[in-house]
C-alpha cells in the first residue's frame, strides 16, 4: 500500500504520522527531532505530508460546520469539566457553544473577551486574526466572517485583505473599512483611537471618509476627529508591553492601566481630569505600580487591594 | 543596507534550512526552493518574530505542503478529466448536492456530539483557535497526555468520516 494511496474506500490514517503532523502544528515545535524522524526514512516526508492535508481537510470540516446554518441544534448541559474551562477562558466556551448550536435564531453573534492583565490572540474564521488587550471585548459574527465589533479595550487587527470583501470594524461611534492590513483600535474614556501600523484604513466610508495610511491615526471624541502621527512600529506595541498616551485623562489611563495589568488602579477626582501623554513600561509596573508616581507626577497609595493616584502633598 | 535580523538569521541557518527542505522531499531543487522560501518570507509583513529560527523551519514546511497539496490535486483533476473522457463523470444536480453538503454538516455534527463536549472542545482550541496544548491542558484542567489523545482522537474520527464522503 503506498503510503500516499487509499486501501479500499477506507483512507488509511497513518498513527505515527497524524503524531507528527499535530505536534508539527505547535507554536514550539521540535523541529531538530522533527529533521532527525525525516531523515531516519526518505519515506517519512510524503507520509507526513499526507497526514498533514488530512488534519487540515478535518480542521476545515470542523471550522465550516461552526459557521453553517443547516446544522441541527443540540444544546449540551454544562458539565463540570465545561465550568473548570469556562473560567479559564471564555472565549473556548463561545466559541465551543457555537459548534453546538446554542445560539439565538437570527442574531449567532458571539463575544470574545479578556480578563483583566491577560492578552489573546484570536485567528478568525476568514484567515484574519485579531490580538485582545486586557480587559477588552469583541463581537464577532459568523453570518458575517467579516466584520468585528470592538466594545471595549484594545484589539490589534491583521486583516487578510480583499478588495471585494473589505472587511468592516464597528467601534465607538466610528466606523472602519480595511483597505489593507495591520491596525489597532482602543476605546479609552470618551475616546476611540485607531492607528495604522500597515496598509491603510478608511475611518467612516459613509460619513467623512477620512483615510489613515502607516503611521497615522485618528482620535474621536463627541463626533469631533483628530488626526495625528504615531511611529508605525509603535502600533500594537502594547502586546510586547509598552501602552502609549496622547492627551489621556489620568482616569482614563487609571481605567486602562487596570485592564492592560489586572491591578486595580483608580484617579482621585484631584487628578482625575489632569492629561498625560507618554508611552508606560507594563512590566516594570505590574512589580511595583508606585513607580507611576514618578511617571505621571502624582503620588501612588496603596489601600487595600487598590492603587489610587492622588495630588501630590 | 545591512542585512535585516530576519535576513541574518536566514544566512546563518540556509545550509541547516536545505537540509530541512531535502529532508521534507524536495531533493534537488532544494537550494531553488531555499531562494524562494527566502523571497516568500522576507516580503511578508508581519510583527516582530519571537523565534525567527523556528518561524523559517515552519514557512519551509508550508512551502513543502502548499507543494504536495498542488501536486495532489493537479493529480485529481487529471483523474477527473479522464473519468469524463470515459463518460464516467458527471455533475449532480444542485439541490441534490446541497442536501449532500446538508448531511455532510449533520454528520461532522453527529461526531462532534459522539467525541463529546471535552474531546471536541480540546480539536476546536488547539486546530481552529491556534491556541498551544499545554495552554489548553490548563484550560481544561486535564494533562498534557489527555490533549494530546483527545487530538489524535478526534483528528482520526474526522478523518475517517470526511473519507466516507469522497
Amino acid at each position: 500500500m503506498s503510503a500516499l494511496g487509499r486501501a479500499g474506500t477506507t483512507e488509511y490514517v497513518d498513527a505515527e504520522a497524524l503524531d507528527w503532523a499535530l505536534r508539527m502544528a505547535e507554536p514550539r515545535a521540535d523541529w531538530d527531532a522533527f529533521l532527525a524522524w525525516l531523515e531516519a526514512d526518505p519515506g517519512r516526508s510524503a507520509r507526513y505530508d499526507h497526514a498533514v492535508s488530512l488534519l487540515e481537510a478535518a480542521t476545515d470540516m470542523v471550522r465550516d460546520q461552526a459557521f453553517s446554518p443547516t446544522v441541527s441544534n443540540h444544546t449540551s448541559s454544562p458539565s463540570p469539566v465545561r465550568r473548570h474551562w469556562i473560567g479559564g477562558a471564555v472565549a473556548a466556551a463561545l466559541i465551543a457553544a457555537i459548534g453546538f448550536g446554542v445560539w439565538h435564531e437570527r442574531d449567532r453573534s458571539y463575544m470574545v473577551a479578556t480578563a483583566a492583565g491577560e492578552q489573546r490572540a484570536i485567528r478568525l474564521a476568514d484567515g484574519s486574526s485579531i490580538a485582545l488587550a486586557g480587559g477588552s471585548r469583541v463581537r464577532l459574527d459568523p453570518v458575517r466572517p467579516r466584520s468585528a465589533s470592538v466594545l471595549a479595550g484594545q484589539v490589534l487587527f491583521r486583516v487578510r485583505h480583499d478588495a471585494s470583501d473589505p472587511f468592516h470594524v464597528n467601534v465607538g461611534d466610528l466606523e472602519l473599512t480595511d483597505l489593507g492590513t495591520v491596525f489597532d483600535v482602543r476605546l479609552l474614556g470618551d475616546q476611540t483611537h485607531v492607528a495604522v501600523a500597515e496598509g491603510a484604513v478608511m475611518v467612516d466610508p459613509r460619513g467623512p471618509k477620512l483615510r489613515l495610511g502607516p503611521g497615522q491615526s485618528v482620535t474621536e471624541v463627541d463626533g469631533q476627529l483628530r488626526r495625528s502621527q504615531q511611529d508605525a512600529a509603535d502600533v500594537g506595541a502594547w502586546r510586547d508591553g509598552r501602552l502609549s498616551y496622547d492627551d489621556a485623562a489620568l482616569r482614563d489611563v487609571a481605567d486602562d492601566l487596570s485592564r492592560q495589568l489586572g491591578l486595580p488602579i483608580t484617579a482621585a477626582p484631584a487628578v482625575a481630569g489632569r492629561t498625560f501623554n507618554g508611552t508606560l513600561e507594563m512590566r516594570g509596573l505590574r512589580d511595583d505600580p508606585s513607580v507611576l508616581g514618578a511617571l505621571l507626577g502624582v503620588e501612588v497609595r496603596h489601600e487595600g487591594s487598590e492603587w489610587i493616584l492622588d495630588e501630590r502633598r | 543596507m545591512p542585512p535585516s535580523g530576519l535576513e541574518l538569521v536566514y544566512l546563518e541557518n540556509r545550509d541547516r534550512l536545505v537540509r530541512f527542505l531535502r529532508a521534507r522531499g524536495a531533493g534537488d531543487v532544494a537550494e531553488d526552493l531555499v531562494h524562494d522560501l527566502w523571497l516568500t518570507v522576507s516580503t511578508r509583513s508581519e510583527g516582530p518574530i519571537a523565534n525567527p529560527v523556528a518561524y523559517l523551519h515552519r514557512a519551509a514546511d508550508r512551502l513543502m505542503i502548499d507543494r504536495y497539496r498542488s501536486r495532489s490535486q493537479a493529480e485529481k483533476r487529471e483523474q477527473a478529466w479522464e473519468k469524463d473522457r470515459e463518460g464516467e463523470n458527471f455533475m449532480m444536480p444542485t439541490p441534490e448536492r446541497e442536501v449532500g453538503a446538508r448531511q455532510e454538516a449533520e454528520r461532522v455534527v453527529a461526531v462532534l456530539n459522539a467525541l463529546g463536549d471535552r474531546k471536541a472542545g480540546i480539536f476546536r482550541r488547539v486546530r481552529i483557535d491556534g491556541v498551544a496544548q499545554r495552554t489548553v491542558a490548563e484550560e481544561f484542567g486535564v494533562s498534557l497526555s489527555t490533549v494530546e489523545a483527545d487530538l489524535r482522537e478526534a483528528a482520526r474520527a474526522l478523518i475517517t468520516l470526511k473519507d466516507a464522503f469522497q
